[in-house]
């Protein structure tokens, strides 16, 4: 339930833009942004800045204009030569003028004639009304300007280029483009700043979740200063303490159960040996009762122990007992001791004087619960082996039974994986802690523990338990 | 002094929970011995000074004063063989009680045949201290093995009797190193698996009585990673 309403609140967004992450997506929209922001600028600032120019070169061009159109005035005649006069007029560079008179359209330069005037500007100028317009002649911009002079019965236009204008503009806009491209960079580089800053707190709830998970039970994210993640860092250290809580209540209840199953069982096995001293008087229904007893209690008290000794596991509080361990002699004493003493042990030469730092008491029940456990489903231990490999020693146990199914592999170092086992590895003896408390043990010496086929390959599990050790001589 | 014969033993069992005193006095009275029961260390003291035991049995855990202080108290004027019964292995209740004067611990729960092997192993060791070879002295430190006495520079030196055994051991092959499992094999009867930590904090207790400088040990030193040995 709790799952899912939480990820419901992140599954609002559409799915191609939650396919990008966070820190991708408040990139992207910096980003965004700022094109968005430097184009309408740039965009103004062009439009402006064009106006602007225009504007400015047509008033200048005007009053030449105007001059002209005046000399014109003054000096046209039918007797005139009109290529003189056209050419004694001042226009700047790149300036065209056309004289019509007589009906009749006389250019300066022959390729900007009348067919080069826009030919509504002409209509208009001749139905006397002064006009200026901006065109595109053969791929450049012109402004054209035609000015009619009634008391000669003529007209005067002219033609100016606003090529320069326009490679000044296109300069404009080439470095208005650049800018903007570099503001957009810098809007995302802004942005991946900001989420990184925005995101960093996240990243320490990741680091925290990480080792609640790994077991650190009393982690806790730093108070925050900041207003905003304060209720986050709150809530995830309410979250974990209640975890903590709940894992330690859980841990202490079962280790509390068996303090307290300890008096009646002590009492009980006390009983029951007196009993059982007295087990040739008894009626015969009444010793196979004992009988029972005598066996189970053994059960009963291996089980309590052992789910002692996996609640300080639990409890965090099971702490190595190091001492220098002549590893051969462990492995055969605990092999002799075992409830299967006759099982062949087969030692690497390289080890036979190796000393280890290591709890006697945990390696010894570890061998100890896997000789038991190849007892109880592998048809008892066929071989118990020691020898080194690159940075550890390895135990391994191997037993003739049928072995263990892959896919069983991983679950059968579970608490009580018996039942989840059962019809495979079934017995009904046995209590099920035994190989969750040699993982247990192993791991708290840094090493593990698995279970693969037997190396020979004859039917049967091989358990195998590797303990780092420091090289030393 | 009681001579400590399979017959006619006497053990004093403390233990406040009735059902488990109960239980454990029929376990033991089936082994021949003659059980004494006290429910708290009061009680206890009373029973061991109007007739002293051949092995005390003491849960750590008890009302009113606790199984370390009954142990105190009766070291101070017996070396009878005490065993501790506390609730876990890898706890310091066990360096404390062995420190406070037990000679050994069992934890809950016991098996009774477990137990009756411990008080053996101890009643054994009571008797066979009394058997052994001449007199030995090194440097200050002179050991009676036949009249169970150890004197330092003169001085008549109170042992336990596990304390004595530990001594003695060491005193017989002077100068080997002895392993904490085979001392714990030769005193306690334990072998391979006993707890070492019942020899080193035997040897501490020695070396507080035998050592001029117990932080010094001149006699009884560690041979680090292989065990003990006597210095000759």
């Amino acid at each position: 339930m709790g799952r899912l309403s939480i990820r419901r609140l992140f599954d609002r967004r559409p799915s191609v833009t939650r396919r990008l992450g966070l820190r991708a997506r408040i990139t992207l929209a910096f980003a965004v942004g700022a094109l968005l922001l430097s184009a309408l600028l740039s965009a103004t600032t062009w439009a402006l800045t064009r106006e602007n120019l225009l504007n400015q070169r047509e008033d200048s061009a005007m009053v030449l204009v105007f001059q002209n159109a005046r000399t014109v005035q003054n000096r046209v005649s039918p007797d005139t030569d009109q290529q003189a006069l056209l050419s004694s007029l001042s226009t700047p560079q790149g300036a065209n003028p056309i004289l019509f008179y007589d009906d009749k359209y006389v250019p300066r330069t022959p390729e900007f004639g009348q067919d080069a005037l826009p030919s509504e500007l002409r209509d208009a100028v001749i139905a006397g009304r002064p006009s200026q317009m901006r065109y595109s002649l053969r791929g450049e911009m012109q402004l054209a300007v035609g000015l009619p002079i009634p008391s000669v019965d003529a007209a005067y236009f002219e033609i100016i280029s606003l090529e320069e204008l326009q490679s000044t503009l296109g300069a404009l806009g080439v470095s208005l483009v650049g800018a903007s491209l570099v503001t957009t960079l810098a809007g995302a580089a802004l942005g991946w700043w900001a989420s990184r800053r925005a995101l960093r707190p996240l990243s320490g709830v990741s680091t925290a979740a990480l080792a609640l998970a790994a077991g650190r039970l009393d982690t806790r994210l730093e108070a925050s200063e900041d207003p905003d993640l304060r209720p986050i860092t709150a809530s995830f250290n309410d979250m974990a303490q209640a975890l903590q809580d709940r894992i330690e209540q859980d841990a202490r209840f079962a280790s509390d159960v068996s303090h307290e199953l300890r008096s009646p069982l002590m009492t009980l096995a006390a009983s029951i040996e007196v009993m059982n001293n007295q087990r040739e008087d008894l009626p015969d229904r009444a010793r196979a009762a004992l009988d029972l007893m005598v066996a189970d209690i053994d059960r009963f008290q291996q089980l309590v122990e052992d789910l002692l000794e996996i609640s300080r596991f639990d409890a965090g509080v099971a702490r190595l007992e190091l001492e220098e361990v002549h590893l051969a002699e462990l492995v055969m004493q605990a092999v002799s001791h075992s409830t299967d003493a006759d099982v062949p042990i087969e030692l690497d030469a390289a080890l036979a004087g190796a000393v280890v730092h290591a709890d006697k008491r945990r390696i010894v029940r570890v061998i100890a619960n896997l000789l038991d456990n190849a007892g109880k489903y592998g048809a008892g231990a066929s071989g118990v082996s020691l020898r080194r490999v690159d940075g550890g020693i390895q135990i391994a146990v191997e037993d003739a039974g049928d072995g263990v199914l892959e896919e069983d592999r991983a679950i059968i170092f579970d608490r009580f994986s018996r039942g989840a086992l059962a019809g495979r590895r079934g017995s009904s003896d046995g209590v099920g802690l035994g190989l969750a408390l040699v993982a247990e043990h192993v791991n708290l010496h840094g090493g593990r523990v698995w279970v693969e086929d037997r190396s020979d390959g004859a039917p049967g599990a091989r358990f195998v338990v590797e303990l780092p050790v420091e090289d030393h001589e | 002094m009681r001579q400590s014969g399979g017959v006619g033993t006497r053990i004093l069992a403390v233990e406040d929970d009735e059902r488990i005193r109960t239980a454990v006095k029929l376990a033991l009275e089936d082994e021949g011995w003659a059980v004494t029961e006290a429910a708290t260390g009061e009680d206890a003291l009373l029973a061991f000074q109007q007739e002293p035991a051949d092995v005390v049995l003491i849960d750590i855990m008890l009302p009113g004063i606790d199984g370390f202080e009954v142990c105190r108290s009766i070291r101070r004027g017996s070396d009878v063989p005490i065993v501790m019964v506390t609730a876990r292995a890898d706890t310091h209740d066990v360096v404390a009680g062995l420190e406070a004067g037990a000679d050994d611990y069992l934890t809950k729960p016991f098996a009774p045949k477990e137990l009756s092997a411990r008080i053996r192993a101890l009643l054994r060791r009571a008797r066979t201290s009394e058997v052994s070879s001449p007199h030995l002295r090194f440097g200050d430190l002179e050991i009676v093995p036949e009249e169970g006495v150890v004197r330092r520079s003169g001085r008549d030196v109170h042992l336990t009797k596990t304390e004595f055994r530990v001594l003695v051991e060491l005193a017989q092959s002077p100068g080997r190193v002895f392993s904490r499992e085979l001392l714990l094999e030769r005193i306690w009867g334990y072998g391979y698996f006993g707890d070492g930590r019942l020899v080193d904090v035997h040897v501490r207790r020695l070396r507080t009585k035998v050592e001029a400088d117990p932080a010094n040990p001149r006699h009884v030193v560690t041979v680090r990673g292989l065990g003990y040995k006597l210095r000759v």
